[in-house]
């Protein structure tokens, strides 16, 4: 009886050293990855990895210029992602840890190949959150756009991301992607993903060293612009500012964004939208499907270029009702620019279709993209004029 | 184990053999003599002819009978020994000659002495030796007269010690500021004066065979526990051991759980803490020669609440006392939170802090359980090294601790900086549980978590946690269960657990530990200022 007694302590005592500690790594053998690019070079891939250089970007004593860079560049070619992965410790000293991945940047070749069996792994692998953003290099290639430092965020991963949340927020045209949304968007049928493009200016070759962060404006400069159509898995084509604006109004994805309403010939008045919702309606009527579109946002008044009398009310509904045409004009424009020019439901015209009359979706679905070619979309705007700012009149009608 | 279980039932034996050979027990039961001499003779050689032992023949009754009073050097107080014993005895001995008979039997001269003669409050009656040596060794004064086989036991006890002083260990801002003194006559005034109810009662025991300690045990009747205040009594009683040094002997003996780091009995040199706990239905046990009052039963709860709490405002108490359980946590599970988290879960980290502690750690040496165990370790022995080192050389210490284990350390590479704020948060926040007990058995435990961690990572902190609150759910303190009010649960002792409300709305007493008088004020009631009259 005692023996067994003691027999259990031992047993279990020793259960905490059975463990072993099967996942254990400290912090300093990690190499944090928090950007990746991926491109398509022939059948193979080719990872570009960002790893941050911990005490390079650390807040020092002393504020001393920094000696190398705060990332280093890890880049191979493979011929899958996983194998890349693991064989990117033929480069670097520490494992490559995504779990803290900011950013991840498709070149404009692997995108247009197709992101389906590179998602695969990526969504996968436990070690991968799904909080990053998506995007896909417009004109280059993922590695370029890796291979650049930046200013103010010290990495460049970083700085791809808050850029792109900040510029989400206030910033119409931008769209931010993250894992789960496009992975839904691939699966979903009637609704075509989208991401959003970034693009590289100025001179390359200096963009990856320390020279380029020692001016006021480097020679390599990141900025995004474009939105990415996606057909299934593959890239087919983009979106300019203006089309990325009614993509963003149709899809409800606005938080904050100027917008431009001409008031007098040739004079624009700029409004801030405050708030803005969206209602898609569709219905099939006769087998045929068609969609409502309808906008309600709240605007105030950020800059006036036109003499008009902004005190009186006949000239806050004149404004209302132009500002409706415009969104009108935006929205309608957008949607028949990818209607034409693509044939692929990125609005998600057919998801809505799909959830107003199920049984006709039936039907519809099998041939869905030449349908959406020809949707018929009605849009109705209403905007609401809220506030003029800390002055009333315009300042161009006071001056004498 | 086997070792420890041995050892145990050593412990448990009584030990029947050492009172025998110490003291010759046949002469302490022997009765006192009618003779004088020899009575003198039997206590000197009793207590070994000790020089501190002082017999002073005296002739009393108008010189006809010899007389001796025997007594403890330094134990007495020697101004009223002189006016309140030998004084009367010897010079003032009335005049009974005229008017009555003399005492012509033996009996009836003691009488008189003790009727007529001695001025004290205090006089017991010895006819055995026992009691004569018992006397004489705990500051009484014994009388004894030449034919008579009785005597006289005068308390005359007055020797140096401490005044009524602050409590050093239990300091406050607000509330009183005396405490307890080592003697436990003075200790139970102090009680008597904060409650003048006569249902406040004592029961004193003595206890151990060598020191003869004498131990209270106070309640109020009518509030107490009948069931508890047997089960004290009961296990006090089979207490036996031959000495007493302080109340921490006692609660060891009377506690019900030996193995576990939780304390089940809660002590305090505060009288204001020790009254409000009896009127609370608890029992408090005094022990002489030490100023810690122990209370029973003692609660998980009650060492997060500090005498304050009751004197400063509600909402300011609530907020203080919930910081309390916070940084119980923390001190709890702040180095493993640490250690589970950078080893294990660097994704649960936000990426900018992610970067700011690998920086940190690069380069240093040691995997970050090391790093951890270092430094709390190094942590425990400045703590105790600060504890016993004479005041002036502490100041010392705590330089040399913070410089080389808080700066050096980390400029060396040794250690990273975000452990060492960790550890000094831990360390910290330990302090903020104003129970001593309760803070040590957390500041053990958390080694313990930190192997947990520093092995399955978050999910041995969990699985330890759920031990814990398992083994804590176990726990009794005289049959009330550790937890209460939590587990079980009390809704109505919930107004004084993790907050406390406003005093009117405190209209009960807890209710495991009182008896049935559980009522403090009537329900719900609030002093209200009335409204000026109209006139």
């Amino acid at each position: 009886m005692k023996r067994k007694l003691i027999l259990t302590l031992v047993f279990v005592m020793l259960l905490p050293l059975l463990g072993g500690c099967w996942n254990h790594r400290e912090l300093n053998q990690l190499a944090i990855a928090l950007g990746l690019g991926i491109d398509k070079v022939g059948d193979k891939y080719r990872l570009s990895v960002q790893v941050v250089d911990p005490e390079q970007v650390a807040a020092k004593k002393g504020g001393a210029a920094a000696e190398r860079t705060p990332v280093i560049l890890y880049s191979l070619t493979a011929d899958s992602v996983f194998e890349a992965v693991r064989k990117m410790t033929i480069a670097s000293p520490r494992q490559i840890y995504p779990a803290h991945l900011r950013i991840l940047v498709f070149g404009e070749s692997a995108a247009r190949d197709g992101i389906g069996k590179i998602l695969d792994v990526i969504s996968r692998n436990w070690e991968f959150r799904t909080d990053f953003f998506i995007i896909v290099a417009k004109g280059t290639t993922a590695f370029d756009i890796m291979d650049s430092l930046t200013q103010l965020e010290k990495i460049p991963a970083m700085k791809l991301f808050s850029s792109l949340r900040t510029s989400d927020k206030i910033w119409g045209p931008t769209t931010s992607v993250t894992l789960d949304k496009l992975v839904t968007q691939l699966i979903t049928k009637g609704k075509e993903p989208v991401l959003t493009g970034i693009q590289s200016f100025g001179d390359r070759s200096i963009g990856g060293t320390l020279e380029n962060v020692k001016r006021t404006k480097p020679a390599e400069r990141l900025r995004y612009g474009g939105l990415a159509v996606f057909k299934r898995d593959k890239l087919i084509g983009w979106l300019n500012q203006r089309d990325s604006l009614g993509y963003a109004y149709v899809n409800d994805i606005i938080r904050s964004t100027p917008n431009r309403v001409p008031c007098s010939k040739g004079r624009n008045i700029m409004l801030d939208v405050i708030r803005s919702k969206t209602k898609m309606k569709g219905d099939v009527v006769n087998g045929k499907p068609r969609i409502k579109v309808m906008v309600r946002q709240e605007v105030n008044v950020e800059e006036v270029h036109c003499k008009i009398d902004l005190m009186k009310p006949e000239t806050i509904s004149e404004l209302e009702k132009k500002a409706n045409q415009h969104v009108k004009a935006l929205i309608e424009h957008a949607v028949k620019t990818v209607q034409k020019k693509y044939k692929a439901d990125i609005f998600g015209f057919g998801e809505e279709i799909h959830r107003s009359d199920p049984k006709a979706w039936k039907k519809l679905k099998d041939n869905w993209d030449a349908k959406f070619a020809q949707l018929p979309v009605t849009v109705e705007v209403d905007t609401k004029i809220r506030r003029l700012g800390t002055v009333g009149n315009p300042l161009i009608k006071e001056i004498k | 184990m086997g070792l420890l279980k041995k050892m145990l039932k050593r412990k448990q034996k009584p030990s029947s053999g050492s009172s025998g050979s110490m003291q010759n027990t046949s002469v302490q039961n022997a009765p006192l003599q009618a003779d004088l001499q020899e009575n003198i003779n039997q206590i000197q050689e009793a207590l070994g002819y000790c020089p501190d032992i002082m017999v002073r023949k005296i002739l009393i009754n108008k010189r006809q009978t010899r007389a001796a009073i025997v007594f403890t050097d330094g134990l007495i107080d020697a101004t009223a020994v002189e006016n309140s014993i030998l004084k009367p005895l010897m010079l003032d001995f009335p005049d009974n000659s005229s008017e009555e008979p003399p005492p012509s039997a033996a009996q009836d001269l003691l009488e008189f002495i003790r009727e007529s003669v001695l001025t004290v409050g205090e006089l017991q009656e010895l006819t055995d030796l026992k009691g004569a040596l018992d006397a004489v060794l705990s500051g009484n004064v014994v009388i004894l007269a030449d034919g008579y086989a009785q005597g006289f036991s005068v308390d005359m006890a007055g020797w140096e010690q401490r005044g009524v002083d602050e409590a050093t260990t239990e300091t406050a801002i607000r509330g009183p500021k005396e405490g307890f003194v080592e003697d436990i006559r003075i200790n139970t005034v102090l009680l008597r004066r904060k409650i003048k109810s006569p249902a406040l009662r004592w029961e004193t025991r003595i206890i151990g065979r060598v020191t003869k300690t004498n131990v209270a045990v106070m309640y109020i009747k009518g509030i107490v526990n009948e069931k508890i205040l047997e089960e004290v009594f009961l296990r006090l009683d089979s207490i036996d051991i031959d000495g007493i040094m302080d109340s921490g002997y006692i609660e060891e003996l009377i506690q019900d759980e030996t193995f576990t780091p939780f304390p089940t009995v809660i002590n305090s040199e505060r009288p204001d803490v020790v009254a409000a706990a009896l009127l609370e239905g608890r029992i408090a046990i005094l022990v002489d020669g030490t100023p810690f009052v122990l209370m029973v039963p003692a609660l998980f709860i009650q060492f997060f609440q500090a005498a304050e709490d009751y004197y400063h405002r509600s909402d300011v108490t609530s907020l203080i006392r919930l910081v309390r359980y916070l940084t119980f946590f923390i001190t709890l599970l702040g180095p493993s939170f640490y250690i589970a988290i950078t080893t294990f879960h660097q994704e649960m980290l936000p990426t900018p802090l992610l970067i700011s502690l690998a920086a940190q750690r690069e380069g240093v040496p040691f995997p970050a359980f090391v790093e951890a165990f270092i430094m709390e370790v190094a942590f425990e022995i400045l703590f105790e090294a600060g504890i016993r080192l004479p005041r002036a050389v502490g100041q010392a210490v705590s330089i040399v601790g913070t410089l080389v284990l808080g700066t050096a350390a980390v400029d060396a590479g040794l250690v990273s900086a975000a452990m060492v704020i960790v550890v000094s948060l831990t360390a910290i926040s330990s302090f903020l549980v104003p129970h001593f007990e309760l803070n040590i058995a957390i500041r053990m435990i958390r080694f313990v978590y930190m192997a947990l961690a520093a092995t399955f990572g978050l999910f041995g902190i969990i699985v330890g946690l759920l031990a814990l609150v398992l083994h804590m759910c176990s726990l009794r303190s005289f049959g009330v269960p550790y937890m209460t009010p939590l587990a079980p649960f009390v809704p109505s002792a919930q107004k004084d657990t993790f907050i406390r409300v406003p005093r009117w709305r405190m209209y009960t007493r807890p209710i495991l530990q009182a008896g049935q008088n559980k009522v403090r004020q009537q329900p719900p009631q609030k002093a209200k200022p009335k409204p000026p009259d109209k006139q």
